[in-house]
């Protein structure tokens, strides 16, 4: 499952039940040295409880967890001096200042990285007499990865680490977390943002109702389910999906969002049989467009549901 | 260590950075001191002493010994015998009292050294008054010895000591300010520990391989550090401002500021084993310190609660301590002895500490 051979994540048959809610549900996957995995779900998936677990701050109900080659419910102390956390939504002391987080989580290491590297790291040099309540969304998210990489640590997780953020923001934490990879670190991150999964990530794991539905790189996901392309258009009554079903090239037609989609084997065969179509009906398609399927109709193809937030 | 230190230095940070924080635990009790030693130590103004004069040779010399105190300017006489007097000094209505002993003035007629002598009582915990007695006396033994034995040692003074029941209201309050600031201290730290669960810093820190006990060690040594700070601002404020004279077992004191403060900052991290929400931390920490302050006794002597709060007080840590400070600090009368004070404290301690590990929540 794995591209390079040695794996630093090995899950297998994870559960984790909260009374009747069965958070994770028999989960199961590798992540390679070197990868960027993400695991991406609606919220409530399981992935911050199946993040957590891997972390060591939440024991599993069953299942085998290994990170680092060590089992995590053995051996937490040496993983964590070997791993970056960054947790969902945390706030850290407000009333001290990035050096001061910096340096205070530093000494909690055997080994660390200078705080005035990291700062650099994570561009936030001009903020660094800043307290932490005085940050920006996006900054706060820059010091929470950059006390993530304190220790120099292999393997980095990060909860959803963009979600909240403008996209400006989100943008330039996808460069640094890219940047992770480059350094020869692994990442896995969570995320609920297809874009995100697909623009960094190597491997992503479907998942939703504590299972990982569908597992792989995002271009295999989507083909392994949608040989064809989609063309879409405003949905209209006149022109309704079933119908639209048995158009020229048409595999399979759907409505997502207020829009019909047509995913199609021959893309000028459909949009032709559509347009004469719609002359006939005397109606016109607004909006339309072609496109590639994304990990947006591998969802909804998996779950019946769109993934939004 | 170096990591408690550095932990323990955050939480400093934190504290003196939070302005209400501050507030509270430092700037409060302050106030009560100053609100307090104003109100009751109101007699700042009158500066005169009272003291019982007790004759008992009731002749022309001792007479005339009236008469010579009775000029003396600071001085207040009041007039009676050795009992009354004593009784009057034990419930503080005088600060001293003045002996004239039989056979005084025969004493002085022989002109033999020592033969006259005066006495009188001083408490040795007051010594501002004390040392306004003595002068008096010293001042009245010189004046005699000049102009009737025309200069040598005829009159003689004898010191006594008597130590009064009645401390004086400022003395009794700045030990019970003390207690209650440790109390405030202690319990009003449930209130960042819940914060910090609830904003995940606790569950962030459970990620790196910091040990959790450091990470309570350092909540602990900061509240430590405070209360150590509290006490010499709130004893240095009553001694400099209001004439507090420690005069107890200071080491015994420190003992019971630590083990005061220990106990309840154990009941403050067992309510924070239990509250969920900030929200919820503050109002309910309000709901425990409020009926402590006002039950434990410590702004008016015990006795004047009606009995049933009495009882509800006798229930209440806060009472201990403040009774234990009071008798370490100004020799204030016990409510229960000293071992009792100890071993009750030490009880929740050991109990509250005891719940908490066995409930506190980390995320
Ligand atoms: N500590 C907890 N106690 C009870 N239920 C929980 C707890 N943590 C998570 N859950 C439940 O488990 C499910 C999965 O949650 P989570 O792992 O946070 O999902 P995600 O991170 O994908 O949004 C949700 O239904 C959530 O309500
Ligand atoms: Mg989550």
């Amino acid at each position: 499952m794995t591209q390079s051979g040695e794996a630093v994540i090995r899950v297998a048959d994870l559960k984790k039940y909260y009374g009747d809610v069965k958070a994770v549900d028999g989960v199961s996957f590798e992540v390679g040295r070197g990868e960027v995995f993400g695991m991406l779900g609606p919220n409530g998936a399981g992935k911050t409880t199946t993040i957590e677990v891997l972390e060591g701050l939440r024991p599993p109900d069953s299942g085998t967890v290994e990170v680092l080659g060590l089992d995590v419910c053995k051996h937490p102390q040496p993983i964590k001096e070997r791993i970056g956390v960054q947790l969902q939504s945390v706030s850290l002391y407000p009333r001290l200042t990035v050096t001061e987080l910096l340096d205070l989580f530093g000494s909690f290491f055997k080994h660390r990285v200078p705080t005035k590297q990291l700062i650099d790291a994570v561009d936030l040099g001009e903020r660094a007499k800043a307290r932490s309540m005085n940050l920006s969304g996006g900054q706060q998210q820059r010091l929470s990865i950059a006390l993530a990489l304190v220790n120099d640590p292999e393997l980095v997780f990060l909860d959803e680490p963009t979600t909240g953020l403008d996209p400006q923001a989100r943008r330039s934490l996808w460069d640094l977390i890219k940047g992770l990879q480059a350094k020869g670190k692994t990442v896995m991150l969570t995320t609920h943002y297809m874009e995100e999964a697909a623009e960094l990530c190597d491997r992503v794991a479907i998942m939703d109702h504590g299972h990982i539905l569908e597992m792989g790189a995002v271009p295999d996901l989507i083909g392994r389910r949608f040989k064809e392309r989609a063309v879409f258009f405003d949905s209209n009554p006149k022109l309704p999906a079933d119908g639209l079903a048995k158009l020229g090239g048409v595999t399979r037609a759907a409505v997502e969002d207020g829009q019909t989609v047509l995913y199609s084997k021959d893309i000028p065969d459909t949009i032709g049989a559509l347009l004469s179509m719609a002359d006939g009906l005397s109606v016109e398609p607004h909006n339309l467009g072609i496109r590639q399927a994304t990990l947006e109709d591998v969802f909804l193809d998996l779950t019946g549901r769109a993934l939004r937030d | 260590m170096k990591t408690l230190l550095g932990l323990t230095v955050a939480n400093i940070k934190s504290l003196t950075r939070d302005r209400a924080a501050l507030f509270w635990t430092i700037f409060f009790p302050i106030m009560f001191v100053f609100l307090f030693g104003w109100i009751f130590g109101g007699s700042g103004g009158d500066t005169r002493i009272s003291v019982g004069f007790v004759d008992q040779d009731a002749s022309g010399a001792s007479a005339g010994m009236r008469q010579a105190f009775s000029s003396v300017q600071i001085l207040t006489l009041q007039y009676g015998t050795l009992e009354q007097e004593q009784a009057a000094m034990q419930h503080g209505d005088v600060s001293a009292i003045i002996v004239i002993p039989k056979d005084f003035g025969a004493g002085l007629t022989s002109k033999q050294a020592h033969a006259a002598v005066i006495q009188y009582y001083i408490d040795p915990s007051k010594t501002q008054v004390d040392q306004i007695v003595v002068g008096a006396v010293t001042q009245v033994q010189n004046g005699a010895n000049l102009t009737i034995a025309g200069g040598s040692e005829v009159v003689s003074i004898s010191p006594q000591t008597l130590t009064s029941n009645n401390i004086g209201a400022v003395a009794y309050l700045v030990p019970s300010i003390l207690a209650m600031a440790l109390m405030q201290l202690g319990v009003f730290a449930a209130i960042p520990l819940v914060q910090q669960r609830e904003k995940g810093i606790l569950k962030r820190i459970g990620a790196t391989p910091l040990s959790r006990w450091k990470l309570v060690g350092s909540n602990v040594l900061l509240r430590l550090l405070v209360a150590i700070v509290d006490a010499v601002l709130i004893i240095g404020i009553g001694m400099v401002f209001f004439g507090v004279q420690v005069v107890g077992n200071v080491l015994a004191a420190g003992a019971f500021v630590l083990l005061g403060a220990g106990a309840f900052l154990a009941i403050g991290f067992m309510l924070a084993s239990f509250l969920k929400t900030e929200e919820q931390a503050t109002g309910v920490v309000q709901v425990v310190q409020m009926p402590m302050m006002f039950l434990s006794g410590i702004f008016f002597q015990f006795d004047f609660l009606p009995g049933f709060l009495q009882t509800v007080g006798r229930a209440m840590p806060l009472t201990y301590l403040a009774d234990a400070l009071r008798q370490t600090m100004v020799n204030g009368t016990q409510i229960v002895p000293l071992t009792t004070d100890f071993a009750i404290l030490a009880v929740w301690l050991v109990v509250c500490l005891g719940i908490s590990t066995r409930f506190f929540r980390w995320e």
